[in-house]
C-alpha cells in the first residue's frame, strides 16, 4: 500500500507542477548599465541567472573500460569545473548506436556542447548530424569522425603520425647495428593506428634507404586488435612462422602485453624486443620491468583540458585550434625509473 | 493477487517507471519556438517601444523560425531589427564588435536560452564591450522565461525512446514466437550485421557512386532481408530434422553470419551509402512520427493477430507447451518450427536494413550483443523460457520497460557500471515474476 501511495503522491506533486508551470513571460538573462552596476533585473517572474552553473557538457567516450579514456573524462571535468561548467561522462561501449543514444540525450538536455570519441569514424554521422542541427557544437577528441556532411566544431587529438616515427627511432635504438626482422601488430580499424604504423613504417624505410647490411625489416603486419589475447595469439603465430624475429611494433600497450606473454611463453623474451605505444599504468610498469624498451606516450590529462579549454573559446567567441594534435614523447626505462606513479 | 500480477505487472511497471522518470527530470524547459518568439518581441514592443533590437539564435532551422517570428512581429508594431545573427558565439562577438565600432546603439540583444548560456552573451563579456564600444553601454539580454516539464516528457525525448526501440522490439516479435515454441535464436545479432552489410553491398554494386535508384533500394533492401529468411530457415531445418538444441545451431549460426559479414565488408570497416532516400527510411518520420515506429506498430498489430486469432497462433503455442501432444492433434509441428525461425531470421534482417538506413553505412560490427537485450525483453515481457507461454504486447512493454530505464538512467545521469548492474538485477526480477506467476516457488 505504500508504495501505491508514494506513486499517487508522486502523480500529485506532478500535477500540480504542470498546472503552475507553463509560463510565457521573458526574462532579462543579463543587464549591463553604464549608471548602475546592478547586473540582473528580472523582468518578472523569478529570475534566471546563475553565474555557477555556466550548463553541461555531454561526453559519450569510446569505452570507460579502457583508463585512457577515463582519464580523458576525469581531466575534461576538472577542467570544466573552474569555468563553471559540469561534464556528464556516458560510456558509449564501443557502439554506434549507443553512442547516437546518447548524443540525443544531450540534445533533449540542451547541453552547451558535446564531446565524444566516434566509435566509428562514418557511422557516427547522422547523430553528429542531429547536434549539428539542433545548433550544439560537436568536438572530437583522440579519434576523428570523417562522416560526410557532419560539422565538427574542434578536435583535440595524438599526433600519431609523429609518434609512429618515435617508435620507428626507438627500434632503431634498441636493434642497433644489428638491424633485423621486425614484426607490426596493428589494429587497422582505427584510423590513429594506420598512422602510427605509417609514421613507423617512413622512420624504418628511411633507415634502410642508404644501407647494404643492418637493415631492418618488416617481416610481417598482423591484426592484434589492439587486445591482450588477440596480440598474444597474433604474436604466437608469428613465431612459428618467423622463428628469427628480433623486434616488435605495438600499436598500444595492451597487445604489447599480449605479445610479451606469448614470447614468454616461446622462450624468447631475450631475443625480441617490444616497442608499443600509450604510456598507460600498465605499459609504464612493464617499461620499467624492461618488458617493453619504449613507449611514444600520449597525454589523455592534456587531450581532456584542452578540449574544453577550446570549448570555453568557441563560447566566448574567440579564436582557437580547430584540429590540436599533442605531440608524443618517447618514454623508456630510465624515465620509468624516475617516475613516482610506479612501484 | 497472481492473476493481477501476471496479467498486468509489466503495464503497470512501465507505467511506474514512467512516472518515475517524469517526475525525477523535473526541470526548467527553454522554450524557443514560434509563439514565445512572438510573445518576447510583444514584450519588447510594449515595454521599450524605442529600442533598437539585435536578434540572435544558433544556425538551426528550428531558431531561425524563432528568429523570423520576433522579427515579424517586432516589424508590426514598427521596430525595425538592427540585425539577426544565426551563428556560432565567435559570430555574435564579430556582430557587436561591427555595432560598436560603427556606434550604432543597441539597446536589446533578443535569444533564446542555449544562446543566452554562451559566454559571449554573459555580463563579463558584455562589460568588457561596454567599455570599449560607448554604444554597447546599456544593454540586456532578454529570453522566454523557463517552465517546469519532464524533461523526460518532452516530444523530442519521447521519439527518442521511440527510435531506439524500433528495432529491438521488431526482432523481438520473431523472438518471443521462437521462444515461446521453446526455442531461442542467438544468431540475430549477426544476421542483422549481415544483412546491413549485404544490403550496402548491393547498393554499391548496382549503383557505384552514384545515387541509387528507388528500385535498385527495394531491390537490395529485399534480397538481404529474404537472405536472412533464407538463414533463419536453415536454421530451422536443422533444429527441427536433425533435432539439434536450437542454442548451439543458432550459436554457430551467429558465428557463421558475423564471418560472412567481415567477407562481404571485405574487413572490419563500415561500408558507406551515399544516397538520402536509402537514409529517409529510418531517420524520415511521417505525420511527425518516425518511420520506424510506425513500422514497428503495423507488425506489432500484425503478429498480435496473428498469435492470438490464428490457427497459426495456436500452433505455435501448442508446439511449445507440449509438442508431443501436439503432434498427436495434428499440428504440423516441425512445419511451424520452420516457420518461426524463418522469421526471425525475416526480421533480423530487417532490423538490420533498418540500422544501415540509420546511420548510411552497412556495418558488419552492427548488432553485436544485441540477441541479448532482444532475449532480455522477451523476458522481461513476461514470456517463459520454458515455451508455451507469452504474448508479444508483453514483449513490446518488456523492450519499452528497457528503453524507458536506459534512457531515463541517462536523463538522470546514472553512471555506466550502475545501469549495468541495473539491467541485470532487472532480467533476474523478470525471471522471478515468470517462476511467481507459475506458482513454482517453494521455500
Amino acid at each position: 500500500m505504500f508504495k501505491r501511495q508514494r506513486q499517487w503522491a508522486s502523480l500529485a506533486l506532478f500535477l500540480a507542477a504542470l498546472g503552475c508551470s507553463r509560463g510565457s513571460g521573458v526574462d532579462v538573462s543579463v543587464s549591463v548599465s553604464s549608471n548602475s552596476n546592478t547586473t540582473t533585473a528580472p523582468a518578472h517572474g523569478g529570475g534566471e541567472v546563475s553565474k555557477k552553473q555556466q550548463g553541461i557538457i555531454g561526453f559519450s567516450a569510446l569505452t570507460l573500460t579502457n583508463p585512457f579514456f577515463k582519464i580523458i573524462a576525469e581531466n575534461m571535468a576538472e577542467e570544466a569545473a573552474k569555468h563553471g561548467y559540469e561534464v556528464i561522462v556516458d560510456d558509449a561501449n564501443r557502439d554506434v548506436k549507443t553512442q547516437s543514444e546518447q548524443i540525443d540525450t544531450y540534445i533533449t538536455r540542451g547541453a552547451a556542447a558535446i564531446v565524444i570519441n566516434p566509435c566509428d569514424r562514418l557511422s557516427i554521422g547522422p547523430a553528429i548530424k542531429k547536434a549539428n542541427e539542433a545548433g550544439i557544437p560537436v568536438f572530437t577528441s583522440d579519434l576523428q569522425c570523417v562522416a560526410e556532411g557532419a560539422k565538427i566544431t574542434g578536435h583535440v587529438g595524438t599526433d600519431n603520425f609523429g609518434g609512429g616515427k618515435l617508435a620507428g627511432e626507438a627500434m632503431i635504438e634498441v636493434l642497433g647495428e644489428a638491424g633485423g626482422k621486425v614484426l607490426v601488430l596493428h589494429f587497422e580499424q582505427a584510423q590513429s593506428c594506420v598512422l602510427r604504423v605509417d609514421g613507423f613504417r617512413e622512420v624504418i624505410d628511411a633507415y634502410n634507404k642508404d644501407r647494404e647490411s643492418g637493415k631492418i625489416e618488416i617481416v610481417a603486419q598482423l591484426d592484434g586488435g589492439g587486445l591482450r589475447d588477440e596480440g598474444f595469439k597474433a604474436t604466437s603465430a608469428a613465431i612459428q612462422s618467423d622463428p628469427d624475429i628480433t623486434g616488435i611494433f605495438a600499436i598500444n600497450d595492451p597487445s604489447a602485453l599480449g605479445a610479451y606473454a606469448a614470447l614468454e611463453q616461446a622462450g624468447k623474451v631475450s631475443q625480441v624486443k617490444i616497442v608499443a605505444f600509450d604510456g598507460q599504468l600498465d605499459g609504464k610498469q612493464a617499461i620499467k620491468e624492461g618488458k617493453i624498451y619504449a613507449d611514444p606516450i600520449q597525454f589523455p590529462d592534456r587531450m581532456g583540458q584542452i578540449t574544453v579549454q577550446n570549448i570555453v573559446k568557441y563560447l566566448n567567441g574567440e579564436d582557437f585550434e580547430q584540429v590540436t594534435l599533442i605531440p608524443t614523447e618517447l618514454y623508456r626505462k630510465s624515465d620509468a625509473d624516475k617516475d613516482p606513479e610506479l612501484k | 493477487m497472481q492473476k493481477f500480477v501476471s496479467q498486468y505487472g509489466v503495464v503497470f511497471v512501465l507505467v511506474l517507471l514512467c512516472a518515475y522518470y517524469s517526475f525525477a527530470t523535473l526541470n526548467p524547459q527553454q522554450p524557443s519556438d514560434a509563439a514565445t518568439g512572438r510573445n518576447l518581441a510583444e514584450f519588447i514592443s510594449k515595454q521599450h517601444p524605442t529600442a533598437s533590437v539585435l536578434i540572435v539564435v544558433r544556425d538551426s532551422d528550428d531558431d531561425r523560425a524563432y528568429a523570423a517570428s520576433i522579427q515579424q512581429t517586432l516589424e508590426a508594431a514598427n521596430i525595425k531589427p538592427l540585425d539577426v545573427v544565426a551563428g556560432e558565439p565567435r559570430d555574435i562577438v564579430g556582430e557587436l564588435r561591427r555595432l560598436g565600432t560603427a556606434g550604432t546603439k543597441l539597446d536589446i540583444i533578443a535569444t533564446q536560452h542555449a544562446s543566452a548560456q554562451w559566454a559571449v552573451l554573459g555580463e563579463t563579456k558584455l562589460k568588457e564591450l561596454a567599455a570599449e564600444f560607448p554604444s554597447l553601454s546599456n544593454v540586456q539580454v532578454l529570453k522566454p522565461s523557463s517552465y517546469t516539464w519532464p524533461t523526460f516528457l518532452t516530444r523530442g525525448n519521447l521519439l527518442s525512446i521511440g527510435n531506439q526501440v524500433a528495432v529491438t522490439a521488431i526482432i523481438a516479435i520473431a523472438m518471443t514466437m521462437v521462444i515461446i515454441t521453446a526455442g531461442i535464436d542467438l544468431s540475430v545479432g549477426s544476421l542483422m550485421a549481415l544483412s546491413g552489410v549485404l544490403a550496402a553491398w548491393t547498393i554499391h554494386r548496382m549503383a557505384g557512386d552514384g545515387d541509387p535508384g528507388m528500385m535498385t533500394l527495394a531491390f537490395a533492401c529485399s534480397a538481404a532481408v529474404l537472405l536472412s529468411a533464407l538463414i533463419g530457415l536453415l536454421t530451422g531445418v536443422m533444429v527441427t530434422a536433425f533435432d539439434i538444441p536450437a542454442f548451439i545451431v543458432t550459436l554457430a549460426v551467429m558465428r557463421i553470419a558475423r564471418g560472412m559479414a567481415y567477407k562481404v565488408a571485405d574487413g572490419p570497416s563500415p561500408i558507406g551509402i551515399e544516397s538520402e532516400a536509402f537514409h529517409s527510411l529510418s531517420a524520415g518520420t511521417m505525420f511527425g512520427i518516425p518511420n520506424p515506429v510506425i513500422l514497428m506498430v503495423v507488425l506489432y498489430v500484425f503478429s498480435y493477430i496473428l498469435m492470438s486469432h490464428t490457427a497459426l497462433g495456436r500452433y505455435i503455442y501448442a508446439v511449445g507447451g507440449n509438442p508431443e501432444a501436439a503432434r498427436l492433434s495434428g499440428v504440423p509441428v516441425k512445419r511451424v518450427l520452420l516457420f518461426v525461425y524463418a522469421i526471425c531470421g525475416a526480421l533480423a534482417g530487417l532490423g538490420g536494413v533498418m540500422e544501415a538506413s540509420l546511420f548510411s553505412v552497412g556495418n558488419p560490427n552492427s548488432g553485436v550483443g544485441y540477441e541479448l537485450q532482444i532475449i532480455a525483453a522477451v523476458v522481461v515481457g513476461g514470456t517463459s523460457l520454458m515455451g508455451g507461454k507469452g504474448k508479444v504486447l508483453g514483449t513490446l512493454i518488456g523492450a519499452l520497460i528497457l528503453a524507458v530505464i536506459s534512457n531515463g538512467m541517462y536523463l538522470t545521469k546514472v553512471d555506466s557500471y550502475t545501469q549495468m548492474i541495473v539491467f541485470g538485477t532487472l532480467i533476474l526480477i523478470a525471471v522471478l515474476l515468470d517462476q511467481l506467476k507459475s506458482k513454482r516457488w517453494k521455500f
